[in-house]
């Protein structure tokens, strides 16, 4: 019985193994082999790491350095719209939590709302409020409507509410703290875990963001990374046959443009390594009897 | 430090509920005073008021010459100990005691030396490094005394600050509260529900019921002349037995009748109960403290009275023995005591309890009792150990101001 229920699982684990992670391997070996390798030999060969720094230089050359310029473009949207995100969504959160003001309900209600909402239908509203404030063409009109994030303030709110018991901000009162010291001193590096929480959502929401930028740029000097590899995978012959054997030549093939997606996961993949740090243990422990 | 005065002061809070209702009590400067009474009499938002954490709602809350009601929290100058401590745990031991003293400004090397000589009062001196989580129960309780003592503040606020500790601990830690206290000389407002607590610590204790103050006084005259049921019920471990029982006056003596059981009142009880007279024959509470009544086979002939009684649960200490035993006679049953009874946790209803035929007591015998679970007995009663309570309105029978109308 034992041994059945064994080979079951392993069944099992094996095939959702094969359907989620043979995509990913895929498109790790895909730059390390030439185009015409990529679709007649073994999905899973590998090819060499010559074709890999082959496909850097295709996709570097690519627009005159333009891809570096939209990596750039990316970090600058994320990290500013992310560093206003965390100065408005952790107070705002501790707002909700510990506030007695009216219309407090309402706010929360009214947060919740606007997060389960899909981001892109607020991308046409948007982009005729930044027209009339003549902003559209300034960087700008990525990074204040990417500061919009309630899910921050919503998690800021949680952690607040459950984690952070209030006989510590009434000690700090009676310690002599007035409100914004209370904040400053006491519930601010207390909130350690939901800062990293926070800055790595926005960070990853931000990044991955493709349609307001794509609906708000024109210039693709501002292009962000997302919008950035829309415009290589339609200069890529094989998907897009107009382009390719026109009078420029591109270089840009399938390799190039896997290469291109994996470069544009790795900023995401470092943002969580270090904000897992400080996910892991959470901070109160101590403060008060369990 | 300063007095602490509390006049006309009410807590009502969004819902409606009366948390306290028009408590008007002074505190001396210096003094340790004791609040205490079952969960929910609110004590801890008395506690809350005087600590700018709570509105109130009506009445003023003084604290030596200046009215603090509309006064922040921080500009009150007053330190506050927390049931659950409430250390800050991104702080260490040194950061959290000398925490109000940086949030004031005090230069450096002043708060280096008090936090050391704070430390060293409490024993806290090898854990200044360490974070909140790496502490035991009772050194954390220490750190939250450092971080209130170090202030020298006008009043110490400490609500029920040991009832998260073993019993070995806070024995041990409610002296050495009580000790400090008096050697820095602060106002103490203490807020606890468990009376030992309030009879050790306490210069006076307020007993709070339902919002309400029921007496003000030190401790053992709370324990000998409590000015109600409440009072007479609350305080006290075991607590006080409770009797129906109805008052009778034949040719110039009077007699209490509960049941099987009748005691003659002799001269010296009758003239300082006078209002007793009143009563004949009227139902009352009779109150009897447990250590009135001891195995009358230990007490030999005194002339006490004897309760004849059957020995149900025997309780050894090992200094006494704590007899449990039923007698004839039906319990008082009242509001009060019902309240009592859900405080102790006493999940009977107090029809239950007033349907028994027999009633059980308490009382503490002599080591030296032979008396068995089974045994039928006699019990002596010590007379001054009796308490006389109006069965409608709770209140002690004492002189003629407390009979009802």
């Amino acid at each position: 019985m034992r041994s059945v229920a064994l080979g079951l699982r392993l069944v099992i684990l094996a095939v959702f193994a094969v359907f989620f992670v043979a995509p990913v391997l895929w498109l790790i070996l895909a730059p390390t082999k030439s185009d015409h390798a990529l679709v007649t030999g073994s999905p899973f060969s590998f090819g060499s790491f010559h074709q890999v720094s082959l496909a850097w230089k295709h996709l570097d050359a690519f627009s005159d350095h333009i891809f570096r310029t939209w990596i750039g473009n990316s970090l600058l949207y994320a990290f500013s719209a992310t560093a206003i995100v965390l100065a408005t969504a952790i107070p705002a959160g501790y707002g909700l939590a510990f506030g007695t003001f009216p219309g407090r309900k309402l706010l929360l209600t009214l947060t919740l709302i606007v997060m389960i909402m899909p981001a892109a239908a607020l991308v046409l509203p948007i982009f005729l409020e930044l027209n009339s404030l003549h902003l559209i063409g300034s960087v700008l009109a990525v990074i204040l409507p990417f500061s919009f994030f309630p899910f921050g303030v919503y998690l800021a709110y949680i952690y607040y509410a459950t984690a952070v018991p209030p006989d510590l901000l009434d000690a700090a009162r009676t310690d002599g703290c007035g409100e914004w010291l209370t904040f400053r001193r006491v519930a601010l590096p207390l909130a350690k875990p939901v800062v990293a929480l926070v800055f790595f959502f926005s960070f990853v929401a931000d990044w991955n963001n493709f349609f307001l930028p794509y609906a708000i740029i024109a210039d693709s000097s501002q292009y962000p990374i997302q919008v950035g590899l829309s415009d290589l995978l339609s200069s890529t012959p094989s998907f897009n046959p107009a382009q390719g054997g026109g009078g420029q030549q591109v270089n840009i093939f399938r390799p190039e443009l896997a290469l291109a997606t994996l470069i544009a996961v790795i900023p995401v993949a470092i943002v969580f390594l270090l904000s897992q740090r400080a996910l892991v243990r959470g901070l109160v422990g101590g403060a008060v009897k369990e | 430090m300063a007095e602490v005065v509390f006049d006309g002061v009410s807590k009502v809070f969004k819902d409606g509920t009366r948390a306290v209702d028009e408590l008007s009590l002074d505190i001396a400067d210096g003094e340790f005073m004791v609040l205490v009474g079952p969960s929910g009499c609110g004590k801890t938002t008395a506690l809350r008021m005087v600590g700018g954490l709570e509105e109130i709602t009506e009445g003023n809350v003084r604290i030596g010459e200046r009215i603090v009601n509309d006064l922040s929290p921080k500009s009150r100058d007053i330190a506050m100990v927390f049931q659950s401590y409430a250390l800050y745990p991104h702080l260490s031991v040194a950061d959290n005691i000398g925490f109000a003293l940086k949030t004031k400004r005090v230069p450096k090397e002043e708060i280096r030396r008090r936090v050391l000589e704070t430390a060293r009062m409490l024993d806290l001196e090898p854990y200044l490094k360490r974070k909140p989580r790496a502490l035991s129960g009772g050194q954390r309780q220490r750190v939250a005394m450092g971080r209130a003592i170090i202030r020298q503040p006008r009043a110490f606020l400490m609500d029920e600050p040991l009832s998260n500790l073993d019993a070995k601990l806070r024995v041990q830690m409610r002296a050495e509260i009580k000790q400090l206290q008096s050697e820095v000389g602060v106002t103490t407002v203490y807020v606890t529900h468990d009376q030992v607590e309030a009879m050790t610590m306490g210069d006076r204790v307020s007993v709070m019921r339902k919002g309400v103050l029921q007496q003000v006084a030190p401790p053992e005259e709370l324990y000998n002349r409590p000015r109600n049921m409440f009072v007479g019920g609350f305080i006290g471990s075991p607590a006080m037995n409770m009797l129906e029982a109805t008052v009778s006056r034949t040719n110039g003596s009077t007699t209490i009748v509960a049941g099987e059981m009748s005691v003659a009142l002799s001269e010296p009880t009758l003239a300082s109960h006078p209002a007793l007279q009143a009563y004949d024959g009227r139902t009352i509470v009779l109150g009897i403290r447990p250590e009135g009544l001891n195995d009358a086979a230990l007490a030999g002939a005194d002339g006490r009275p004897r309760l004849p009684a059957r020995a149900e649960l025997r309780e050894a200490l090992g200094p006494e023995v704590l007899m449990h035993f039923s007698v004839r006679a039906r319990a008082a049953v009242t509001d009060e005591i019902r309240e009592l009874a859900e405080d102790a946790g006493d999940d009977r209803t107090v029809e239950q309890l007033g349907s028994l035929e027999r009633t059980r007591l308490v009382g503490r015998f002599g080591a030296q009792t032979r008396v068995r679970e089974g045994d039928t007995i006699e019990v002596a009663l010590d007379e001054g150990a009796l308490h006389f309570f109006d069965a409608s309105t709770g209140a002690a029978i004492v002189d003629e101001a407390a009979v009802a109308a």
